[in-house]
């Protein structure tokens, strides 16, 4: 495939400026995983708050640049033509540079207490949780998320002839400006406060993130499996209303115990129960649309992440997020460890990998290199989402015993107890952490120099015939893949019914832990475990494909698929 | 089905139905919102909370300023490497928070709370007059002073000053208010503490403890076990009394001016006048930190140690002061 439209270039500076974000994002989790284990480690140079805050806002601003680029480079196929204003991309390139620039200097002022109050508003820095940038920055943000949104309306079709992967885009997009407005104003009351806070935190993920990734998943199973719009946008629809549908009034689990009354208790366990629906459903269609064809995988590494996205999506916004979504359950999880393994499943997992993905398959577009060696890529695939699995089971299990300790027992010393229950899983966080580091570094020293190196073309060996491939290579079904979903599933009800059981007056009277620590000692290595063994199986039936096919790149091949 | 033959669309009136859905829903969720905010809720709100004539309200600001939720979690919410300060206030009340806020980086000694509760604000504030009164309203606090006093924390020292500690006592009375709807969940196991210990690190598990308590028990059961050198007592007294948490053993300043290098040197008064730091000044600098201010320093901050110490223990802490003469390096 070539580039049609020139502009879609302009995608490359944000996947690059992604790419450098992102290592400077994992660098400082290794600060915080080390500062897990050591608190002390740089106390007063660089303070926890500081390195989280920073850790958070690259985060939000890798994905956010992913997001960028993605729509950059598809915008111009949705709608057959240039993007409008390429100038503006421009100046957004860099204007995003100096806001995070400015940014990442601004949040070491928390250690000196400098807000920058003027006009009731916190000018420099502000500390809430993802929303550490101060006002500055946080206007700047929105004209940034202004220009976007204006980019990619003006530069589709008429809302007439929109699409549903248009209508998810142009929705998601433009909801990226308007929810971020809800944390630009200073709050007094904490309850109040927090429940805008989570408009921003929640209706972006659970409402704008997803509705953009469920859109630009379906975009690129067109892109890559020729998928027909029609039928990809049939998923697209009813993901996209699936996820508003539970994920409006889903945002009710953020407002159980912030001070708000208790109905929301009700609403928020009823609602959010509901979330993972979608996912499942997004889950079920990369399964179809990836068999739509059966050609070889000709761009492994994209289509590895692809799928690393939307199978970490649900098992990792999905079920650990449903695991905990219930008020019973909430009470304990909440404030805890782990919610922490959830979050870094699911914001890594599904918007961290789909942005790995849209770079993987469009870099080698742009730099014109569509047989380009893939072996890194793969390796690194392998590397961040094994390592991720793990910090997430260290986070969970850590979670568990924290849970046992700070709010059964009730043990408030961290030093003194809480760390020394869970020693051995705040050391598997740098532990984990290398390996992520290293996986990282190797996908973006890959994707920086793909096509700039002496390269070793992929091989489309023509060896064995389809009919031999058995076993662990062998096409996969449709029944199977139900079966490792309902695996999936039996084991988030372990995880389930492993928080469900602190509240068992065994546990929480007599303080036995027995039953919570085995059934999350069961459930969540259960999970990992199924989870890792069917991103393998999907692999390597679809890696199977690329053995059997020995014909060279056809005409109908270069041909862009018809996204409008 | 009236859509899907002939020209007709599904997609449009789909779209259609999918919209008022979630019409449906954002009224739900706006009426749900306002009932959340009614006044008659009686929720606590931070303008009408106040501790020492400062307000939760300037305390949220602070809190933000310094980005406590990045380390801690308030009502549940932020990072989860430091204890979740909800109950904070209520566990360990605020004589204990005001010796301990200035000086993070150290568990304060008993004595250092007691001095904060000398103040007859700080009484009013905690509603008691005693230190044991005091411990016994706030189980947080003794449990604290008997396991941790005098240890290291796993906190940096942060440069609030003596508003910024007021105020952030304030915001943490304020979230101890609030209705929070059970959360935390109420410890129900009714084993003693060092049954609970037994039950987190294990059958075998030896009562941790900070390493310096034992000397400060001693210290504090009988003159047998003090020092005899003046300046040796007086560097155990500091610690006992929490006068390091302000004052550093050189010449850095923490909330107060550091020691070292300050004996027998000239200091600079607020009103522009020289005084010789000499024994006499010193000792009334602990009694009555208020009578002589020195420049760059606010009335007030300080407490005075006229009613704590004896004769004898302020003329220890000076000897230890003057012992730190030709320290500045530290």
């Amino acid at each position: 495939m070539q580039i049609q439209y020139k502009t879609q270039r302009l995608s490359m500076r944000f996947f690059l400026l992604m790419l450098v974000l992102f290592a400077f994002q994992v660098l400082y989790g290794m600060i915080l995983a080390a500062q897990q284990v050591d608190p002390t480690l740089l106390s007063g140079v660089l303070n926890f708050n500081v390195a989280r805050a920073e850790h958070l806002n690259l985060g939000i601003m890798w994905i956010v640049c992913g997001f960028i680029g993605s729509i950059l480079f598809v915008a111009p196929l949705l709608s057959k033509r240039e993007l409008v204003a390429p100038w503006l991309v421009k100046f957004l390139f860099y204007a995003v540079i100096v806001i995070v620039v400015w940014n990442f200097f601004t949040q070491f002022l928390a250690e000196r207490g400098i807000a920058g109050w003027w006009l009731g508003q916190p000018w420099l820095q502000q500390g809430l949780e993802y929303l550490e940038a101060g006002r500055i920055a946080g206007l700047l943000i929105l004209v940034g998320f202004i220009i976007v949104a204006f980019v990619v309306l003006r530069t589709f079709p008429p809302v007439r002839q929109w699409n549903e992967v248009h209508w998810g885009l142009g929705l998601g997009f433009g909801a990226l400006a308007v929810v971020w407005i809800f944390g630009l104003f200073y709050i007094q009351r904490l309850d109040l406060q927090e429940y805008f806070r989570w408009f921003v935190v929640h209706y972006w993920v659970e409402g704008v993130w997803e509705v953009i990734h469920i859109s630009l998943i379906g975009t690129f199973l067109v892109l890559m499996f020729k998928a027909d719009i029609k039928s990809v946008g049939f998923a697209v629809f009813w993901g996209i209303t699936l996820v508003w549908l539970s994920g409006l009034i889903g945002n009710a689990h953020h407002y159980f115990w912030i001070g708000t009354p208790e109905f929301w208790q009700f609403w928020g366990s009823l609602f959010s129960a509901l979330e993972p629906l979608p996912l499942v459903f997004c889950f079920w269609h990369i399964y179809l649309d990836a068999h739509t064809n059966k050609r070889p995988l000709e761009n492994a590494p994209a289509f590895y992440f692809l799928l690393g996205s939307t199978v970490l999506e649900l098992v990792g916004a999905g079920i650990l997020g449903f695991v905990m979504t219930f008020a019973l359950t909430n009470v304990w999880s909440h404030g805890t460890w782990v919610t922490a393994g959830h979050a870094h499943l699911a914001l890594f997992g599904t918007f961290g990998m789909l942005g790995l993905a849209a770079a993987y398959y469009a870099i080698p577009i742009m730099r014109k290199v569509p047989r380009y060696d893939q072996r890194l890529g793969k390796l690194g695939f392998w590397l961040v989402f094994l390592s991720m699995l793990g910090m997430a089971f260290a986070f969970s299990i850590g979670g568990t015993v924290q849970i046992y300790v700070y709010r059964i027992l009730g043990l408030d010393w961290f030093g003194g107890d809480i760390y020394r229950s869970m020693g051995v899983f705040k050391l598997m966080l740098p532990l984990f952490g290398v390996v992520f580091m290293a996986g990282a570094l190797t996908v973006v020293y890959d994707l920086i120099t793909l096509g700039q190196r002496v390269q070793t073309p992929t091989r489309f060996a023509a060896s064995a015939s389809i009919e031999r491939l058995t076993g662990w290579r062998k096409p996969l079904t449709g029944f199977e893949a139900g079966i490792w979903l309902l695996g999936m599933w039996v084991f988030g009800s372990i995880i389930t019914l492993g928080l469900l059981s602190f509240n068992l007056p065994r546990v929480r009277v007599e303080g036995d832990p027995t039953l919570p620590y085995l059934l999350a000692g069961v459930g969540y290595p259960g999970l990992l475990l199924v989870t890792m063994l069917f991103v393998w199986r999907f692999l390597a039936s679809m890696e199977a494909r690329m053995a059997t096919a020995d014909d060279p790149v056809t005409a109908d091949d270069a041909m862009v698929p018809n996204l409008v | 089905m009236s859509c899907g033959s002939g020209d007709s669309s599904c997609e449009i009136p789909r779209r259609r139905g999918a919209f008022v859905m979630l019409g449906l829903m954002t009224a739900i969720f706006i009426a749900l919102s306002i009932f959340s905010f009614l006044k008659s809720r009686g929720q606590a709100i931070p303008s009408t909370i106040t501790e020492n004539n400062y307000t939760a309200t300037q305390g949220k600001r602070v809190f933000q300023a310094y980005n406590c939720m990045g380390c801690h979690t308030l009502v549940g919410n932020g990072a989860y490497l430091g204890p979740d300060l909800t109950e904070e206030y209520k566990l360990a009340g605020p004589a204990w928070l005001a010796a301990f806020l200035p000086s993070a980086a150290g568990w304060p000694t008993a004595a250092a709370v007691r001095t904060q509760l000398a103040n007859p604000d700080m009484q009013a504030a905690a509603g008691v007059d005693t230190m044991e009164a005091y411990l016994q309203k706030f189980p947080g606090a003794a449990e604290r002073i008997e396991r941790r006093s005098g240890g290291t924390t796993n906190m940096p020292n942060l440069p609030f000053t003596q508003e910024e500690v007021g105020q952030l006592i304030a915001y943490l009375k304020y979230a101890s208010a609030m209705n929070t709807e059970g959360w935390p969940a109420k410890i129900e196991v009714k084993a003693d503490l060092n049954e609970r210990l037994r039950m987190a690190h294990g059958p075998g598990a030896v009562l941790p403890v900070v390493a310096a308590a034992p000397a400060a028990a001693a210290a504090a059961s009988g003159a047998a076990a003090a020092p005899a050198d003046p300046a040796e007592l007086g560097e155990q007294l500091a610690k006992d009394y929490g006068c390091i948490a302000c004052h550093s053993a050189g010449t850095q300043k923490l909330v107060g001016p550091g020691w070292g290098g300050v004996y027998g040197s000239q200091v600079k008064l607020a009103d522009g006048s020289q005084v010789l730091a000499d024994d006499a000044y010193l000792a009334e600098s602990i009694r009555e930190p208020n009578a002589k201010i020195v420049d760059g320093y606010t009335a007030g901050v300080m407490p005075a140690y006229a009613s704590l110490l004896k004769e004898d223990e302020v003329k220890a802490i000076v000897a230890y002061i003057a012992s730190l003469h030709g320290q500045e390096k530290h």
